[in-house]
């Protein structure tokens, strides 16, 4: 759905976006992590069609978007980290606007509109001024906003910053509908607990280079080298450590609370079904087993202080 | 049916233009500003006509009509030069400002589009405002003199004025990235149009001139004079008087109806800088001037 190559902005000698390189798959919500003034923005500008790239190429659904911004812009929706609503427009009337842009008229533009409202539970306040909207409300309304033309790729430029948790929680809710409605989603975001939950795959960039981008799983595979899984039982904690012990690829394990333990191992799915198979098989009583994923805050900053030594 | 559908897609409202009619003309403030630009125009026509016809109280001469209509056409001519740049110094910058313009730029909207309903959103003003004192104008057919064309003759030239002081506000608007500055550029330029080339003139027919030719006085309009409105409009209201053949002072004659009048040449020139304005204005909108700037690398590499 995505493609970018080799794309570089400069700034006079300033390198905000430097030899990046991405590739987001259609139906994906793909995480764009990093530290500030990393090129996050510039880079979903550029892909927008906001801002032109010193070089490189970005292609969205096959489209050009450096050679051919306008057809690019009837398939992206954006939502920019600062934005203004116009205050003096009704909630309904702000909705129109932008659909009388796309040239959806009549009742088509109605339907639309009123769709969009009921998407991001904004329905009740389709007769109201946008200036007595919240901040939250405004986020979800400039959200429908970016949707009024049916976008296949959606462009979210931090779309939960500055929500309280409630707020935060119905845009992910929002924004996992939308992905089941089978949008591209490119959301960035400092709350990283949240986006690990929320994206199929995450790019981590500092310094305007994708350093790393995967699963939350892949990359903590690269970054930590080895896993934790945590195992809970009834009784036998003793018997469950000496019994992982016994394995080689397993390089530590410990108890953490009562009768939970957690080891560190190198091996695959299958190891782990081995591993769980020998447990039950040795009669103890297990009760929980589970992997745990990496801890995205975690994971960033060991990646972007490696970056930062380098 | 679906001929009649790309037909009405082809000939659509601007969007931008509809919004802004939508916004401006709710409620009252409009109605308002409509009441109290006639009033303001209805009270000084009749305390013009009092002063005018204190020399033969109760009666009305042709005389006394020409002075009110020359009078009514400046005041209009004068609320216009005011309000227009006012009006559009802040449509980009402001829209900047409350950071709706970046939403705006990544939808399918042309920046000319863009340009061009904010322009005429303004001027739609204007132009009721220009209209809506149609009744107060009405007062110099009372006693004829003036006619129609005469008036509407007025109405265009406000209308052209109106198009390229708007015009030197959405410029001054894309360029600016504050509405403060844009607004102080527009009525520089508008006060350099108006004053600016008239200080010109006289200083440069007086001391450059005139000196050089001793013996012939210099009768002819000095070029930068053609771009001056008040000038054009002085022009028009002479001609349909049909006076002419006089110099108002040296570096503006005004002729007597042989060749191109002032007025047409300004009219002319308006035109032209309103399209070149507008026309970098959007250009200067697009975010991805690839073509400008690959030009320009080229340019600085040779």
């Amino acid at each position: 759905m995505l493609k970018i190559e080799n794309l570089c902005k400069c700034y006079g000698k300033f390198q905000a976006v430097n030899e990046l390189n991405l590739h987001i798959p259609k139906g994906e919500i793909f995480g764009f992590v990093g530290p500030n003034g990393a090129g996050k923005t510039t880079t979903m500008r550029i892909i927008c069609g906001l801002l032109e790239a010193t070089s490189g190429k970005v292609f969205a659904d096959g489209i050009d978007v450096i050679n051919k911004p306008k057809e690019l812009k009837s398939k992206i929706g954006y939502m920019p980290d600062f934005f203004g609503v116009y205050d003096d427009l009704k909630v309904m009337e702000y909705l129109e606007f932008y659909a009388s842009i796309y040239n959806i008229r009549g009742l088509e533009r109605e339907k639309v509109c009123k769709d969009l409202l009921e998407l991001v539970d904004l329905s009740e306040k389709k007769d109201f001024y946008v200036d007595s909207l919240s901040r939250g409300m405004k986020q979800r309304l400039c959200l429908a906003r970016s949707l009024v033309h049916n976008p296949d790729l959606l462009i979210l430029d931090e779309p939960a910053s500055g929500m309280d948790p409630r707020a935060r929680l119905e845009m992910k809710e929002i924004l996992k509908t939308l992905r089941s409605m089978g949008k591209t989603i490119l959301v960035s975001s400092h709350i990283l607990p949240e986006l690990a939950e929320l994206c199929t795959s995450i790019g981590i960039i500092d310094k305007g280079r994708v350093i790393m981008s995967g699963t939350v799983e892949e990359i903590t595979k690269k970054v930590y080298h080895t896993q934790t899984i945590r195992i809970k039982v009834i009784a036998k904690v003793e018997e469950t450590i000496r019994l992982l012990q016994e394995y080689p690829d397993v390089d530590g394990a410990n108890v953490t609370s009562e009768n939970t333990v957690e080891a560190s191992f190198k091996g695959d799915d299958m190891f782990l079904n081995s591993l769980l198979l020998r447990l039950i098989q040795s009669n103890i009583p297990v009760v929980a087993f589970n992997q745990l994923s990496g801890n995205l805050e975690d994971i960033f900053m060991m990646v972007t202080a490696t970056e930062e030594i380098k | 049916m679906n001929n009649i559908e790309t037909i009405k897609s082809r000939f659509r409202i601007n969007p931008v233009l509809q919004k802004e009619l939508k916004v401006k003309m709710r409620g009252w403030k409009a109605a308002i500003l409509i009441g109290v630009y006639n009033l303001v125009l209805a009270l000084l026509t009749i305390f013009i006509l009092k002063i005018t016809m204190s020399d033969n109280p109760g009666s009305v001469n042709s005389q006394n009509i020409t002075v009110v209509y020359a009078f009514m056409v400046a005041a209009q001519f004068g609320l216009i030069s005011l309000i227009a740049p006012a009006l559009t110094a802040g449509a980009i910058s402001g829209e900047r400002e409350k950071q709706t313009l970046d939403i705006l730029l990544s939808t399918t909207l042309s920046h000319w589009s863009i340009i061009t309903g904010k322009l005429f959103a303004s001027l739609s003003q204007i132009i009721i405002l220009i209209v809506s004192s149609i009744p107060a104008f009405s007062i110099i057919f009372l006693y004829g003199g003036i006619g129609v064309i005469e008036l509407l003759q007025v109405f265009l030239f406000y209308i052209v004025v109106a198009i390229t002081l708007g015009s030197i506000g959405i410029f001054f608007s894309t360029f600016m990235k504050k509405s403060t500055a844009a607004n102080v550029l527009s009525y520089a330029f508008a006060v350099f149009l108006y004053l600016g080339t008239i200080f010109i003139t006289i200083f440069y027919v007086q001391l450059v001139i005139a000196p050089s030719q001793l013996t012939v006085p210099y009768t002819k309009t000095f070029w930068l004079m053609n771009f001056n409105p008040a000038f054009g409009l002085i022009s028009l209201v002479s001609n349909q008087f049909g006076q002419g053949g006089y110099q108002i002072f040296p570096g503006v004659s005004l002729n007597a109806g042989k060749g191109i009048a002032l007025w047409q040449i300004n009219v002319i020139f308006d035109i032209g800088m309103s399209v070149v304005l507008l026309w970098l204005s959007a250009m200067k909108l697009n975010p991805t001037k690839k073509k400008w700037s690959n030009a320009f690398r080229k340019i600085r590499k040779i």
